[in-house]
């Protein structure tokens, strides 16, 4: 493979590049299109295009009145427990699992086909189904974090173990390194920005996951405050317990992009 | 540039025949089926609100029944148009939303049986700083036992949330829960199976909505003579049940209504009128403005309304015109 392919091609995903675009904004414009945003949400609200649509201000007041009354504190508590547990789990077999189909064909032949069908599958569809084997408890929600974020996490993994340039591992070859120096100086360094890439997504799959559990299932933690505010028709506190989320979601996934960035992408640092 | 172009030319296009099309059935909109939005499936419970579809249909007024996911998507589609009329009690979506629909038949009330473990409590005291289990939160089953915890001043230690009052009910057999509330058929299951070891917990004074029609004002007002004919099938249906529930099991095959029900649901059909009738589920008047006073006295002890009942204007949740014009024309 001819050394200077890295610098011709792209190494980023369209994502991390739009996303590398919008750090390079100054702070200014970031906060006024978020301004324009809830500008435009609060002129909906007031135009009461919806009857169960409230306006941003209002939303943001009972944001902070469940912050205040620790019921958002303790929703996320009950959250982030199957979150927590389904993502390491799938962390750690994810990864080992990616890199195993990498290494070894017959892995691959035996697991790939797997990660294949848990991706496409429509998951919303698959929860109810667990329900029927694993109850309405933990077990079920932590499996629904697990069968969403896994299948990225291990594929990611996968691929990035395939496309270490060959030119590397004949490298190690001729200084005559050992397969298990290969792998672990070679092949999993060289792998390691892809496969972090992988998890980033995953956990972005893992929120999806946990809500849509807390939806499907038994509502608890911010499944509830959804579903409870909804049914007594408080729709500020419905959006807010929504919005809290989804910036919850978009902080964590924003933090590890810029945690890989410093990590693996020396080429992007101080851009 | 240019297939662009074109192409936005045809979605142009598109969208025009689209707002032509809404406009062509707006003008119709008279003649349109009165759509009743359910957030259910139907069931043997339906029965009778089919029956008095048909009926109504059989006078010159075509209804349509549509079923949603849950009863809050059924508020969403009557608010905006997609459908006539709504099956529910949206007393908390009323009051904070301030949206203009209005309750105009009270279909069914509240009944529910609270089910203690006869080894283990025996009246509403020994429920002090106990778990007990309910369907969801902001669920009627909830506002009861909330209702209860004031009535008798103790206070549960936890309330848990397992949807299905056959659910709990088997979790009750089971011996995995000691407390809950469940369903009249559920009830009659635990003392089947449990040889007396579950008992039923006093419920007295307890006045609530299950299940009311509601629809949009404009609604009410622009088609009031085919709501007055429904109405007027409503009271007619639900007098004839209660003389006679075997009317539903004729009914429902004269009309062939809910023809995939399975043969051990439709056995069920009768003896559940039967037994709905005698414990006056559903009520022959189809409603009052003291029924809704006592709905947001019900709500509010259980936190899901805010006001105090006594001041509550009925006329602020419930349109009582065309029920009052349906009995007049009786």
């Amino acid at each position: 493979m001819p050394a200077d392919q890295t610098a011709h091609s792209p190494v980023a995903g369209v994502t991390s590049r739009w996303i590398s675009a919008v750090s390079d904004v100054p702070a200014i414009w970031k906060i006024l299109s978020l301004a324009i945003l809830f500008a435009a949400w609060e002129i909906g609200g007031r135009t009461n295009f919806n009857w169960a649509f409230p306006t941003f201000l209002e939303t943001m007041a009972a944001l902070w009145e469940m912050i205040a009354d620790g019921s958002m504190g303790a929703a996320y508590l009950r959250t982030l427990e199957p979150l927590v547990i389904g993502l390491v789990i799938s962390l750690v077999i994810g990864v080992s699992a990616g890199v195993a189909m990498g290494l070894r064909k017959d892995a691959e032949w035996l697991t790939l086909p797997i990660f294949i069908t848990m991706q496409a599958a429509p998951m919303a569809a698959l929860i109810p189904l667990i329900t029927f084997v694993y109850g309405i408890g933990l077990t079920s929600k932590v499996l629904a974090v697990v069968m969403l974020s896994m299948p990225v996490i291990a594929i990611n993994s996968y691929k990035a173990v395939r496309n270490v340039p060959q030119s590397l591992v004949h490298m190690c070859h001729s200084f005559m390194g050992s397969r298990r120096q290969q792998i672990l100086t070679v092949i999993l360094p060289a792998a390691s920005p892809m496969m972090f890439a992988g998890i980033r997504l995953g956990i972005a799959e893992g929120f999806s996951g946990v809500v849509l559990a807390e939806l499907l299932i038994t509502p608890t933690g911010i499944g509830d405050l959804i579903t409870f505010n909804r049914s007594i028709a408080k729709f500020p506190h419905m959006y807010a317990a929504i919005f809290s989320i989804v910036a919850l979601a978009v902080i964590t996934v924003s933090l590890l992009h810029r945690l890989e960035v410093t990590l693996f992408r020396p080429e992007k640092r101080g851009a | 540039m240019k297939i662009e172009r074109r192409g936005m030319m045809r979605l142009a296009g598109a969208a025009m025949a689209a707002t032509m099309a809404i406009s062509g059935t707006m003008a119709v909109a008279q003649d349109e089926p009165l759509k009743v939005a359910l957030g259910d499936i139907a069931s043997v419970e339906s029965l009778n609100l089919l029956i008095a579809m048909e009926r109504a249909g059989e006078r010159g007024v075509p209804m349509e029944m549509t079923f949603f996911n849950s009863e809050d998507v059924a508020v969403q589609a009557v608010l905006s148009g997609e459908a006539h009329i709504g099956v529910g009690a949206p007393y908390a979506f009323i009051q904070n939303s301030e949206a203009p629909i209005r309750m105009f038949y009270r279909m069914s009330t509240l009944l529910f049986f609270p089910v203690v473990n006869s080894e283990v409590y025996s009246d509403w005291a020994d429920l002090d700083g106990q778990e007990i289990t309910v369907h969801s939160r902001g669920s009627g089953t909830e506002a009861l036992m909330r209702l209860m915890e004031q009535v008798h001043d103790i206070e549960y230690a936890n309330i848990s949330y397992v949807p299905g009052s056959e659910v709990r009910a088997g979790a009750m057999l089971q011996g995995t829960i000691n407390a809950s509330i469940v369903d009249a058929a559920n009830f009659r299951l635990l003392q089947e199976q449990g040889g007396g070891k579950f008992m039923r917990l006093p419920l007295d004074g307890v006045n609530a909505t299950d299940e009311a029609l509601y629809a949009n004002q404009n609604v009410l007002t622009e088609r009031s003579e085919d709501m007055q004919v429904f109405v007027e099938e409503l009271l007619r249906t639900w007098n004839d049940i209660a003389e006679n529930p075997a009317i539903v099991g004729e009914l429902r095959e004269q009309y062939n209504l809910l023809p995939d029900l399975p043969a051990d649901l439709v056995a069920e059909a009768v003896p559940y009128y039967t037994e709905a009738d005698e414990n006056g589920i559903y009520p022959l008047d189809g409603g009052a403005p003291q029924d809704a006073r006592d709905d947001i006295a019900f709500l509010s002890a259980a936190g899901q309304v805010s006001g105090n009942p006594d001041e509550v204007d009925p006329a602020d949740y419930w349109d009582f015109s065309v029920l009052e014009a349906a009995k007049a024309a009786n």
